[in-house]
């Protein structure tokens, strides 16, 4: 038939139209892990220099489908096919594809924090790739230890909106941990071969080394290290005296958390509330935040009049970048939110309530957030005092007995 | 028929375009490539690095001393006051305004403060005793702060030699020294030790969290070799390994190179825009590299 009249023409556009949108474009490709652009476009990697990293990941890392783990990793290959790939049952019926049953939906196929989901969390889900967390029991720097990874999965992150996954079976969730473990040593790896462009000499031509002595032994190895050495860098917490006077310690912590010593009052507030310095950043925001400040300078720089051909084409050149920059933090970062100092009147402290939690967090304080380590400047003792003091602090009386009004938190601070 | 239209235009415009739009594509890797790359990866044997001792080996005797001064050929303009909104009373003190730092330059000399030059790789130094002979500027041991000010600007230290971080405010701050295991509670009055335990590259933000505006940058390298130009723009490196091309870094916190490289037009120094450039020392000689202009544009604003 031949359309003879534009209602025709229109019907048979509809209809083709209609058939692509419920069709769609073929079968869904296999899930594939995105490189980190943030970095790559920092580093000014060139397309080539981006395909090479992503050439490197996938020999050493293989893919979400297919994980390799090197054996200098530490890694075990086996767990990490349970919890990879795509949701399924194998053969006895066992489950496989755990990560992204139970994890991707917020932490991403990549790690990287930025699932579907995660743009309308609060706070946002951690990115594995820095290789940075902070609810652990190893110094400020250290990795957590595996307990410390299992333990998050088991109890969830109370004041967040990561779950417990205490349902799982126990093989599961040793699964899950070592994946975890497999995205961030493979996340920091990546940052390190971006990184490592720079770096190169200009011989080398602006591209990177494909040898073992490069990838394996000056890149991926001293990542793993840290991995398997974080057992050993667990804090030595000493008991707090048995026969300590609870209302003394109480005062004692107090007159820490005011005082100049210890300074928790200048971000956790007089009143404790969380309300003292509170338009800081955590690193992983900080780090978009400093870009986005790079790149809004750098935009609203007025073009130089004058100057020569070469200076022109230069400018251009930073000009491009810039724009581009400004579409991958777009697309590629979540938008950046200040960290509130934790308000400690509510009893909920996300690392774990446990005396020897809050010890952790002040000793070492909290990697990747603002909050500095104690250690060193505050005796141990004088930490125990804190802790006591902290863990009164939402039970704290306020005024007279026998007042009687009602106990509203806003009241009463 | 206006309205049947519109609706497949849109329809038409939707297959076409997506959802939305998007995040800039990702390359994807070279499969086959990867397949070969992952076999050299597993065997492990054969993969002893042959003739990668030549680098290593050293090829000189005695040392020398590099000296230079950095100048800037633009203005470096009125410098913005920094927003110090907390213990005014000891931040503030009489009325002073904290100014950003970021780019100092010396009216009268045009010399431009706070250069970070250091040697990318030298095949052998100085053990840190001999350090401080021959009246260059020795790395400071002391990291201070006062009036809720970093007192050093860029800050340069050797790695495995401890320096101390102080507090010289009536005041509590915390030193947060990013890339590394240090953020530390700095008690008024008071100071703790610390010993930098890897190199840091380029330069490393140092921050205050308390006080957000405190802001300086930390260096630490292995082999000592690093100066930081003074008011006049001027540094000097002793003690440097003579006989061997030494490849040296050059970086400013303004710099609107890559990673904060400064690039200058320099052939005779094999200048790159990744801020690097190439000196040979013969035994004892002190080489000044004279006045090195960075041109205006170098710097962003």
């Amino acid at each position: 038939m031949k359309p003879s009249s534009p209602n025709a023409f229109l019907s048979l556009l509809l209809i083709a139209c209609g058939g692509v949108l419920a069709v769609g474009c073929g079968q869904t490709p296999p899930a594939s892990y995105r490189l980190n652009m943030v970095e790559a476009t920092k580093q000014r990697l060139t397309p080539v220099q981006e395909r090479q990293v992503a050439t490197i990941l996938e020999a050493m890392f293989g893919t979400p489908d297919a994980p390799v783990a090197l054996p200098e990793t530490g890694l075990d290959e086996s767990k990490l096919r349970l919890a990879s790939g795509p949701v399924r049952s194998d053969i006895v019926g066992r489950k496989n594809g755990l990560y992204r049953e139970h994890c991707a939906h917020c932490h991403g196929v990549t790690g990287d924090g930025m699932g579907p989901t995660a743009a309308f969390l609060n706070p946002y889900p951690r990115d594995y790739r820095p290789g940075v967390f902070k609810f652990k029991s190893t110094e400020r720097a250290d990795k957590p230890t595996h307990a410390d990874l299992h333990r998050i999965l088991v109890n969830g992150i109370a004041g967040t909106s990561m779950p417990s996954f205490a349902l799982l079976s126990e093989p599961k969730i040793e699964a899950l941990v070592e994946y975890v473990k497999y995205l961030s040593i493979r996340g920091e790896t990546e940052l390190a071969l971006m990184r490592a462009f720079f770096e190169l000499d200009d011989d080398a031509a602006g591209v990177l080394p494909e040898t073992r002595e490069f990838l394996v032994d000056e890149t991926l190895s001293p990542i793993a290290e840290k991995w398997k050495s974080a057992a050993a860098a667990q804090i030595a917490v000493p008991d707090m005296p048995a026969d300590i006077d609870l209302a003394a310690s109480i005062a004692k912590g107090r007159e820490l958390f005011y005082g100049d010593k210890a300074n928790c009052v200048k971000c956790h507030g007089v009143t404790g509330l969380g309300d003292g310095q509170a338009n800081d950043y955590d690193d992983w925001n900080k780090a978009i935040v400093e870009i986005r400040k790079e790149i809004e300078g750098g935009l609203s720089k007025p073009a130089s009049s004058g100057g020569t051909a070469e200076e022109a084409a230069e400018e251009r050149a930073q000009a491009a970048w810039l724009a581009r920059f400004s579409r991958v933090v777009e697309g590629d970062a979540l938008k950046p939110r200040t960290i509130p100092p934790r308000n400690l009147r509510l009893g909920l402290y996300r690392g774990g309530r446990r005396p020897l939690d809050l010890y952790y967090r002040i000793h070492a304080g909290i990697n990747g957030a603002p909050m500095p380590a104690a250690k060193g400047t505050v005796p141990p003792e004088d930490i125990w005092h804190i802790v006591n003091y902290i863990r009164s602090l939402p039970y704290e009386f306020d005024g007279e007995l026998g007042v009687d009004r009602p106990m509203v938190a806003r009241d009463r601070f | 028929m206006k309205l049947p239209a519109t609706g497949i235009a849109s329809i038409v415009l939707l297959a076409c375009v997506g959802c939305g739009p998007g995040r800039v594509s990702a390359p994807a890797a070279d499969v086959g490539a990867a397949e070969k790359i992952r076999a050299t990866l597993v065997s492990s044997s054969g993969a002893a690095a042959a003739g990668d001792a030549a680098s290593a080996a050293p090829t000189g005797t005695g040392w020398a001393t590099l000296r230079g001064r950095f100048t800037f050929a633009g203005a470096a303009g009125e410098a913005k006051a920094l927003v110090v909104d907390k213990d005014t009373e000891v931040c503030s003190k009489a009325g002073v305004k904290l100014l950003d730092r970021s780019l100092l330059v010396d009216p009268s000399t045009k010399g431009i403060a706070n250069v970070v030059v250091f040697a990318r790789k030298a095949s052998r130094s100085k053990p840190p005793a001999a350090e401080a002979a021959d009246g260059a500027t020795p790395l400071s041991s002391l990291f201070d702060q006062k009036n809720c000010e970093f007192l050093s600007p860029v800050f340069a230290a050797r790695v495995g030699q401890p320096f101390e971080v102080r507090n010289s405010d009536p005041i509590g701050h915390n030193t947060n020294i990013a890339g590394t295991s240090f953020n530390q509670l700095i008690p008024a009055g008071a100071g703790t030790a610390y010993k930098p335990d890897a190199e840091t590259g380029m330069p490393t933000m140092v921050t205050c969290n308390i006080h957000p505006w405190m802001k300086a940058y930390a260096i630490f390298r292995k082999d000592g070799y690093v100066a930081v130009s003074a008011k006049d723009g001027s540094f000097s490196i002793a003690d440097l390994p003579a006989g061997e091309v030494i490849e040296f870094q050059v970086w400013h916190e303004r710099s609107s190179g890559p990673n904060g490289a400064v690039g200058i037009e320099k052939p005779e120094l094999k200048w790159t825009p990744k801020g690097r450039f190439q000196v040979q020392l013969a035994p004892d000689e002190i080489k000044d590299l004279g006045a090195l202009e960075i041109p205006a544009g170098a710097l962003g604003t």
